[in-house]
Parts: structure tokens; sequence; C-alpha cells
């Protein structure tokens, strides 16, 4: 299997994917850390207002309590819809391409090719994490060291905050090859994952009540642990059960995936 | 001799459309085999089948007794050639071969042998959206081979090759089964393939037509055929034909065709009767003749009695008898 992965890493890198949705999810994510410090800095957080109080203990106005530096370095997390992209496009390239008859000249067990591909994804989707946490804290960080913090103070928090980060990107690339296992048209798998967490989400939260953390959505939040002690109270899973749901939406859709695969014609 | 590739009672069914139907053939070692019929008889379904690429709804099809699927490392065993336009377009072709050869365990130094071998040495950093079609036909015969197997499957490998890849293309198939490889090569057209092959398995409708040597197929294409005699004292020639028992039939005014005549007999003949010739032509029917009667007289509904592995006697539609 290491020998499968090793093929399917030089795949990766010889499509045009990995480098365009990496651009595509460091523009997002710089977007995002730019919008959290364009509102600190309007007193949309508040701390401004408590220096012009002209009493209590003068509040800075950038991020330097641990939630607020929890937040900032999790603005990343947004990128897990990239994860999940990541993953589609992973498995469906090859089917559009047609590659997919010499993958199963090589690996006529079709089961095999998308474990290859689960495996791949998980770690291409480590790889994307660790990119967009390192840019998260690179800017981030210059922003608050800018306006008068300490670097050290955002790198100090990210033992907290990036292995949940780590660990929903990996889990959103594997859901990804499970989603395009089963739907091998690349713009089809590509609508139905943005339909779904733009438009089905919503309005499957909005009719029942409660539903949200059974939602990939949902479970990517509790996995992530940005909720962390407060999981119970917004209704939310913990961590490792956030994760395991989003695991099992992966391999439930890969299983499938891999029958339909395994009785389908390449002509 | 042994079979390097089985075909049993192979049958594919497209909802009511039977694409193939009850084929049976084999594929000798140290051979190379024409798997030949028109396009849409069936011939890439049956490779894809072989390959487990496309499911198999009756019989079987077998490397030495084994299904695709079961071979360990199955590209170290049988090479497979299909169509051209299975790449990834910003791929370079090094990678591509690399692709395969890390999963199935080849040392990557075959990757650069390979390509030296199909002569794409100078173009291994190029991408493969940039390749032409005669290119892509070459990689698609490297990736065939990276695993250097004994069994080549070559699904109409000359297509989109100019003249010269095409006679390169017969060396390398010959060099393959001169080194004990089996070869199956499918072809719309024999002529492409008569300097190639040595076996001819050919389909019409799915169904198989006939499974010969072509060295057979060749003699019998000789049997029924004529000479045509181009002479300046054609009459004269007429004269003493009529004196002998052979039918024959002026086709221009200084040309005449003799029925099942032979340069054997007719030269010392003419030499014989001292008449002078201009011309002097075997006609026999060419191969590619014989093939296109096979497969379009051929009615499905009823099947030619073959010996399947034998060079067994044939009855051709429109032969004289």
């Amino acid at each position: 299997m290491i020998a499968v992965v090793r093929s399917e890493w030089l795949k990766l890198r010889t499509t045009a994917i990995p480098w365009v949705l990496a651009g595509i999810a460091l523009v997002i994510t710089g977007l995002f850390v730019l919008v959290y410090f364009l509102n600190h800095g309007a007193g949309g957080g508040g701390q401004r207002q408590a220096i012009d109080n002209g009493w209590g203990p003068p509040h800075p106005a950038y991020p330097h309590t641990v939630v607020q530096l929890r937040d900032l370095l999790g603005r990343s997390l947004t990128g897990y819809i990239f994860a999940l992209l990541l993953g589609v496009l992973i498995i469906t390239v090859e089917f559009r391409h047609k590659t997919v008859t010499t993958s199963f000249l090589v690996t006529p067990r079709r089961w095999r090719f998308v474990l290859g591909k689960l495996l791949m994804a998980a770690i291409a989707g480590i790889v994307l994490a660790v990119i967009l946490i390192a840019a998260t804290l690179i800017g981030g960080g210059i922003a608050v060291s800018a306006e008068g913090g300490s670097f050290g103070s955002l790198a100090g928090q990210l033992g907290a905050v990036a292995p949940g980060l780590i660990l929903v990107f990996a889990l959103f690339a594997l859901l990804g090859v499970g989603v395009g296992s089963l739907v091998t048209n690349q713009v089809a798998a590509i609508i139905i994952c943005l339909g779904w967490f733009l438009i089905v989400e919503n309005i499957i939260e909005a009719i029942w009540n409660g539903t949200v953390k059974w939602m990939p959505s949902g479970a990517a939040s509790a996995a992530a642990n940005v909720t962390a002690g407060r999981g119970s109270d917004i209704g939310l899973f913990n961590w490792w059960q956030g994760s395991l749901l989003i695991l099992a939406y992966g391999l439930f859709f890969a299983a499938i995936g891999s029958a339909v695969l395994a009785r389908r014609d390449i002509t | 001799m042994t079979s390097a590739i089985e075909v049993r009672g192979l049958g594919k069914r497209f909802g009511p459309v039977h694409a193939v139907d009850d084929l049976t053939f084999e594929v000798a070692e140290g051979r190379v085999t024409g798997f030949l019929g028109p396009n849409g008889s069936g011939k890439t379904t049956t490779l894809r089948m072989l390959l487990g690429l496309v499911s198999i709804t009756a019989g079987s099809a077998t490397f030495g007794g084994r299904r695709y699927a079961d071979l360990e490392h199955p590209v170290r065993h049988v090479g497979a050639a299909l169509e051209a336009t299975s790449f990834h377009p910003t791929r370079r072709a090094e990678d591509h071969l690399k692709t395969v050869a890390l999963a199935s365990g080849i040392p990557t130094a075959r990757v650069d042998e390979t390509l030296e071998l199909v002569g794409l040495t100078d173009v291994a950093r190029r991408r493969v959206g940039k390749f032409s079609l005669g290119m892509r036909q070459r990689l698609q015969l490297a990736t065939a081979l990276l695993g250097d197997p004994e069994i080549l499957i070559l699904d109409e490998p000359a297509n989109g090759l100019d003249p010269q890849g095409i006679q390169w293309l017969r060396q390398f198939i010959r060099g393959q089964a001169a080194a004990g490889h089996a070869v199956l090569v499918s072809s719309h057209l024999l002529s492409e393939m008569e300097e190639t092959v040595d076996d001819v398995v050919i389909i019409s409708q799915g169904r198989l037509v006939l499974q010969t040597t072509l060295a057979d197929m060749a003699a019998t294409a000789g049997a029924g055929t004529g000479m045509r005699i181009r002479s300046p004292e054609l009459h004269r020639l007429a004269e003493v034909l009529n004196a002998v028992p052979v039918g024959w039939r002026q086709v221009a005014p200084d040309t005449l065709v003799i029925d099942g005549a032979t340069p054997e007999w007719f030269g010392p003949f003419a030499a014989q009767h001292q008449i002078v010739l201009y011309e002097l032509v075997n006609e026999r029917r060419s191969l590619e003749d014989i093939f296109l009667e096979l497969t379009q007289g051929f009615d499905a509904s009823h099947p030619m009695p073959v010996d399947s592995g034998q060079s067994a006697p044939f009855q051709m539609p429109g032969a004289p008898s």
C-alpha cells in the first residue's frame, strides 16, 4: 500500500490540482484574517471602547486573550471545504482524463484503488492544513506584532489549535474521496459538495432544529475543538465523536463507491 | 506450444446487445496473433474483458489459467496499450511512467529504458498534453512494456503512426515475439498486420469467424486465382490456349486472364509456342480481399464451423470450389 500511496503522491503533484487549490485556499484564508483585523480595528470587538472609558485595566486593540488568539489562528478552519474539494478532485480527475484505465490496469482490485486515494487524500489534507496554519500564523503574527502585540503569543496557541485543524482537513479530504468514488463526474461531484455546504445544510438546519451536530459542518466544528469546553453548550459533539462522524461519512460513501466501481465497465 | 491467453466461450451483453458472443480462441507464446475485425465487431470489448476493465457476462478469459485481476502485479506479466487518450495532460511522459512503476514495484531505472526503447527519450520531460497522436501511441507502448511483461496486448497500435512509425512498430512486435513473448494485436486492417502476424483471429459482430495461421490463409488465398497476360500476339495465344483444357477470358484488347494457371505452368507453355509476352501477372486475391469477404459476408446467425486452435481448412464465401 505504501507503493500505491507513493504513486498517488506523484500523480497528485504532477497535476495542477494541489497548486491551484492551495493557492485559492491561501487567498481566502488571508481574506478571513484581514476581515478579522478590520473588525477589531473598527472597534467591533469592543476593546477600544474599554480604553476610551478611561477606567479599568487598559485593553489592547489587538487579539491578546487566549480565546481571541485561538480564534485568529482558527480562521483557516474555513479551508476545510478546500480539503473536501481536494479529495473530490484527487479521485474524479482520473475519470475526467480517463487515466483510470491505466490505474485499473495497475490496480485491478478497485477497492484498493479507492483505498489508495483515501490514504493519499488524508495526507494531502494534512499538508493543506499545515500550509494554511503556517500562512495564518505568519500573516496574523505579523499583524499582531505591528499593532504592538507579540508574535510569540500567537505562536503559543499553535499547540491548542493546529491538531484539531489538521484532523478536520485530513478527514474532509477523505470524505471528498468517498463522495468522488460515488459521483465520478468531476463537475457533478463539485456541485454536489458546494451545494450541500452552501445550501442544503442550511435548509435542513432551519427545518429541523438540533440537526447541526449530525451535519458534516457541525462535526467539523466539533472535531476542530474550536468549541473546547463549550461543545455541549451549543449542541455539538465532542472532538472525537465529531471526528468519527466525518470518518464514518467518508468510509460509508467510499464503500458504496467501491462497490459500484467494481461493477462498472471502463470503456 | 503453450497458450499464453485463453478465451473460452466469452460473452458480453450490453442490455439486449450481444457485443461479444461465445468467443473462443487462444494466443500462443512466441507468436504474434492478429485480432482482426471491422470497427464495432467487439475487438476492444474483448480486450477490455481480458484485462478486467469490462465485466464478463459469459465464459472466461485467462492468462495461464488466471484472471487478470488475480495476477500479482499484473503489469509485470501483461502489458496493455489501449486507446491513446488516457494521459493526464499536465503530466510529463517520464512521470506518467513513474506512477505506474511506483505502484507496481518496478525499478524507476526501467522508465528511462522503456522511453529509449520507444524513442521518446528526447521528450521525456515534456508534458503529454503537447504530444502528437503518434507520440501518445509510443508512450502507450512504453507503458505496456514497463513491467517487461511476457504477454503484450495492443489495441490498434498503428493508429496515428506515420509510415516510418508503422515500420518501426512491425519490427518492434516481431522482436517481442522473437524474445518468446506472446503478442495479441488488434486491427481493423489486415493489410496493416500482414507482415507482422503469425496467427489470425477474425471476428465479426462479436463472433469468431476464423482462427488460423496467416500461412494457411495465404495458401487458401492463392487457390482459385489466375494469371493476367498482356501480349501483342493475343489471337495466337488464344489459339494455343484453346488446345489445352484451361478456361480463359479476354479482359482488354491486348490482355487476357487464364483461370487457375500458375507461372510455373504458363512460362514454359508460352516459350514452347514462342509467344511474345509484355506482362505476366499472378492474379491472386489479396488477404485483405478475403478478410473483407469473411467479415462482411459473414452471417452471424450461421457461424462457420471452426476448429479452434487448428489450422483447419476453411471455406471462404465467394471462393470458387
